[in-house]
């Protein structure tokens, strides 16, 4: 009898000390009224921990109370549907979430709806009609604007080589099918045309979000256009791809490269003057404002269905300066 | 006519012939002999008895009728049984799994959904197998890799004779055993002989084989190289026949000290 | 053969209660009693664990690993892995919601070709690895990139939304409350427990993982067993991407992404054998569990998706750690 109750003791003492383990990493355990709930793509990532801080700092200061939670991944889409449901169970009063893509959290986005919690989408991810073919209706969905992103890329790149330039541009662009990535690339191809009709752009292709991709097309572009004027990348980490490629090639400083995102990564290496500029998204801001207007939402006061937070281009001088009232949330 | 016949067996693997035109065959209730040196062809040829390997040329009978078509599976079913030196044992299963594989009885599971094997029946089995054949076995119901040697053996032993063989075919059964088990061992084969057993002992020590056989065949370099009465023959001459006449005294004297 | 001075002593209640689990249940005690203390540990925990729709919601999200974990016990039993079960899930939402969306064909046409696309992916596995004898590592690695390749090219990488209402109900209906993933998982696994345990298919599966040899000397046809293992495998695998499917309404062709691994560790804690020869529905299906009652808990304690990664290698380790213990000491008695 001894010897079953030593056995169990030593399973339970186990499986008492890894969840032990793991809370000294998590938040509240206990949930109270009124919580908001949430839901993240991944943390690991330098944006989306940002957007997580603004959140977190947001809650703080409307005096919220609030949980947040992240998958491993960000292509763990069953995953986070799961977790997703479980928030659920702890019957938050709104769910704030990053989806994953357009489709993977709608079972668990309904069940919300129908348990009366507000829905909100966090940086743009779901798409507006299959949100009504679900009948799902979200409260507001809040996010930097893409395509104005784009176009102020346009804007540095012609104030950088002049409305009356003539020569070749190339367009990093995200993941085929993304459309994020797709809004800023058109976005600054429209805007492009407008301001400088002589700048072309001679190839649009995908980078798939990757510094290696968008550095090897990068190099296989200016084999075919050694006089290429400047390139704009979907995202910072393809810029810094397209950087290497540049100076690699013994062109640093004649190619304006461009990207979005103003990671700290493209901080830096606008700092030491290697990339020219970055569009930067102010997910703090994004997280902070999120939380701030579901506050007024649950207030009963009106929130505009899409709440669109400002970008800034980030370059030497701005950073240098420092003056800039909006640098506090780039983090 | 002999029960088991197998007449001019060929077979190669590749560019290299293990077997030419060999011969022999065992009556019911004879225990015979097959010794040679190392890739004399033994394995080979007992396994082709059993059907894991093809012939590529000659025939075998059971009963004048040829098997050669037949699978493993079938030809264990008319009888033909082989305990392999490694044992051929899946050892994480239990004793009855092992004694039962390939051959499971079924029965319905609540009387309409079909195919389930009965376990009872199997465990009921394998426990009366293993205590007519003497064995003393801690438990039936643990995996046979728990067993010792002798007790893995003996498992092999009853899943050969679970199903009333006719011809059992034993590969080196006494190699890795010791005195007092290899004697129970040639016990056990002079017992399936009384009960009209044909029996093929494969093995290196002679003496074993020469104490408890009727005939011995003598394979070398693939062909069938002596067939010997056991009781008209002695060590000197199954060791000539096994290395071909060369260095037989000192081959002979080796033998009969070890 | 000759009787060994082996003192038979009685076994203790435990060993008891440990022989009655494994003969009656095909289940190892001890993943049960963590499943069960995990279970306990998380209602002191959490306010919210104890409840039926936690648990509801609990089994639908393990439906999908626990049918993999089922496809990777069977081959994993016999000796063999298929690594390409996740990939292999994503194809086959795909080619349903495909079938069902873009060519407007019955919603059962969609729900053949998906569990085809993955009997068919399994099929080819099989074959490869006993006719063209490459390892079942390389080919099921070459399958996974295959599959997913293939999904993202049906799909053109995007996801296939809008279902029709059929399908729909596979992964959303709720008759008598119960979510239907959880009806059709739970059907699976009696069945495929039923076969493991009680047929002689079964029997064969784990006598081939065992020992190929003795499997092969005792007349089963193992390359043959073998091409049906991995068939049915695919074909789990093809109704996990199914039920995944019709849960979001959509073929996602980035679904089930290193799902594989998950589901070779439920096998491996429920008791599997990694090389082969022992293997245990109910045992995989604890071991699913165990990793879904963890993440649920963690996750209503809010805790960080980092630190439940962690949880679950320890989960891992912790279960072999303790099946390991057991065998050298059942070896040793």
């Amino acid at each position: 009898m001894l010897r079953i109750a030593k056995k169990i003791n030593r399973f339970t003492a186990t499986a008492a000390v890894a969840v032990a383990l793991t809370l000294g990493g998590g938040s509240a355990a206990f949930a109270q009224d009124g919580e908001y709930a949430i839901l993240m793509k991944t943390l690991a990532n330098p944006f989306w921990g940002a957007m997580g801080l603004g959140v977190e700092e947001g809650a703080a200061e409307a005096g919220v109370a609030y949980f947040i939670q992240a998958v491993e991944s960000d292509q763990a889409a069953e995953s986070q549907l799961n977790v997703c449901n479980t928030m659920l169970e702890r019957k938050p009063v709104a769910m704030i979430t990053a989806a994953i893509n357009s489709t993977n959290l709608l079972p668990c986005l309904k069940a919300a709806q129908e348990s009366g919690i507000k829905v909100v989408d966090l940086d743009g991810n779901l798409d507006p009609d299959i949100l009504a073919a679900e009948g799902i209706e979200i409260t507001f969905r809040i996010g930097s604007d893409n395509v104005a992103a784009g176009a102020q890329g346009a804007d540095y790149m012609v104030s950088q080589l002049g409305a009356d330039a003539v020569g070749a541009i190339l367009v990093i662009e995200g993941l085929s099918g993304n459309i994020t990535g797709q809004k800023r690339a058109s976005g600054f191809a429209d805007r492009l045309a407008e301001l400088a009709p002589g700048l072309e752009i001679v190839a649009s292709l995908p980078g798939d979000w990757d510094r290696g991709k968008a550095a090897t097309i990068t190099n296989d572009i200016m084999i075919r256009n050694p006089n290429l004027l400047g390139i704009f990348a979907a995202n910072d980490g393809m810029a810094l791809g397209a950087v290497e490629s540049v100076f690699a090639a013994g062109k640093g400083g004649d190619v304006v490269i461009i990207g979005v995102d103003g990671n700290s990564d493209a901080v830096k290496s606008i700092k030491s003057g290697r990339l020219s500029a970055s569009v930067a998204q102010l997910p703090y801001l994004v997280g902070k404002q999120a939380v701030e207007n579901v506050q007024r939402a649950l207030a009963g006061e009106d929130v505009p269905s899409n709440v669109d937070v400002p970008t800034m281009v980030l370059t030497q001088e701005i950073l240098a300066a420092g003056t800039e009232p909006m640098l506090e949330f780039v983090k | 006519m002999s029960l088991l016949v197998l007449s001019n067996i060929s077979k190669s693997f590749g560019p290299v012939n293990v077997l030419h035109h060999a011969n022999m065959s065992v009556d019911a209730g004879e225990v015979v002999g097959l010794v040679g040196d190392n890739g004399a062809g033994k394995s080979t040829l007992m396994k082709i008895i059993t059907g894991i390997y093809k012939a590529d040329a000659g025939d075998i009978t059971l009963d004048g009728q040829s098997i050669l078509h037949l699978d493993p599976g079938e030809r264990r079913a008319m009888g033909i049984e082989m305990i392999y030196q490694d044992l051929a044992l899946a050892k994480q299963q239990d004793v009855a799994s092992n004694i039962f594989l390939g051959r499971e009885p079924v029965k319905s599971f609540l009387g309409i959904i079909p195919g389930m094997v009965d376990k009872r029946t199997m465990d009921r089995k394998a426990q009366e197998m293993i205590d007519r054949l003497g064995a003393n076995l801690p438990a039936i119901n643990r995996p046979v890799g728990t067993f010792s040697g002798g007790q893995q053996q003996t498992i092999a032993i009853a899943r050969a004779l679970t199903f009333d063989p006719r011809v059992v075919i034993m590969d080196e059964p006494t190699a890795a055993l010791a005195v007092r088990e290899v004697q129970s061992v040639l016990d056990l084969i002079r017992q399936l002989k009384k009960q009209g057993i044909a029996v093929i002992l494969i093995s290196h020590r002679l003496n074993d084989v020469l104490s408890v056989t009727d005939r011995i065949v003598v394979l070398r370099h693939g062909r069938t190289e002596a067939n010997l009465t056991t009781s008209q023959t002695t060590m000197t001459k199954v060791v000539s026949a096994i290395v071909g006449g060369d260095d037989m005294e000192a081959a002979a004297a080796h033998e009969s000290a070890g | 053969m000759s009787p060994q001075p082996n003192a038979v002593t009685k076994p203790g209640l435990w060993r008891r209660a440990q022989i009655k689990s494994e003969e009656r249940l095909h289940v190892r005690l001890e993943s049960l009693l963590v499943l069960i203390g995990l279970g306990v540990i998380m209602s002191f925990l959490s306010p919210y664990f104890l409840s039926v729709s936690n648990f509801l919601n609990i089994l639908l999200a393990t439906s999908t690993i626990g049918v993999l974990a089922i496809a990777a016990t069977f081959v994993l039993g016999s000796g063999g892995l298929d690594l390409s079960l996740g990939s292999v899930m994503g194809l086959s939402g795909v080619a349903g919601a495909f079938v069902a969306v873009n060519l407007g064909l019955p919603s059962a046409l969609g729900v053949a070709a998906g569990i085809g696309a993955g009997a068919a992916a399994g099929y080819i596995n099989g074959k490869l690895v006993t006719r063209a004898f490459v390892p079942a590592f390389i080919v099921t690695l070459g399958m996974m990139g295959l599959a997913r390749g293939l999904a993202l090219v049906i799909s053109d990488g995007r996801v296939i939304y809008g279902l029709p209402s059929a399908l729909l109900y596979l992964g959303q209906g709720r008759p008598f409350g119960i979510p239907m993933p959880v009806i059709i998982f739970f059907t699976v696994v009696l069945i495929t427990h039923y076969i493991l345990a009680f047929t002689r298919f079964g029997r064969y599966t784990l006598a081939i993982g065992d020992n190929e040899n003795a499997a092969r000397t005792a007349g089963i046809d193992v390359a043959t067993h073998r091409v049906i293992l991995y068939t049915l495998s695919g074909g789990l695998a093809g109704l996990a991407g199914m039920l995944f499917m019709a849960r979001i309404n959509s073929g996602d062709p980035t679904a089930g992404i290193s799902y594989e691994l998950t589901a070779i560790t439920a096998a491996i804690i429920g008791g599997t054998n990694l090389f082969g020869g022992r293997g245990s529905i109910l045992g995989a299906v604890i071991g699913a569990l165990i990793m879904g009652v963890l993440q649920n808990g963690l996750n209503l304690l809010a805790v960080q998706s980092y630190y439940q990664i962690m949880a679950i290698g320890a989960v891992l380790i912790f279960a072999v750690f303790i099946d390991q213990y057991q065998i050298r000491k059942a070896a040793d008695t």
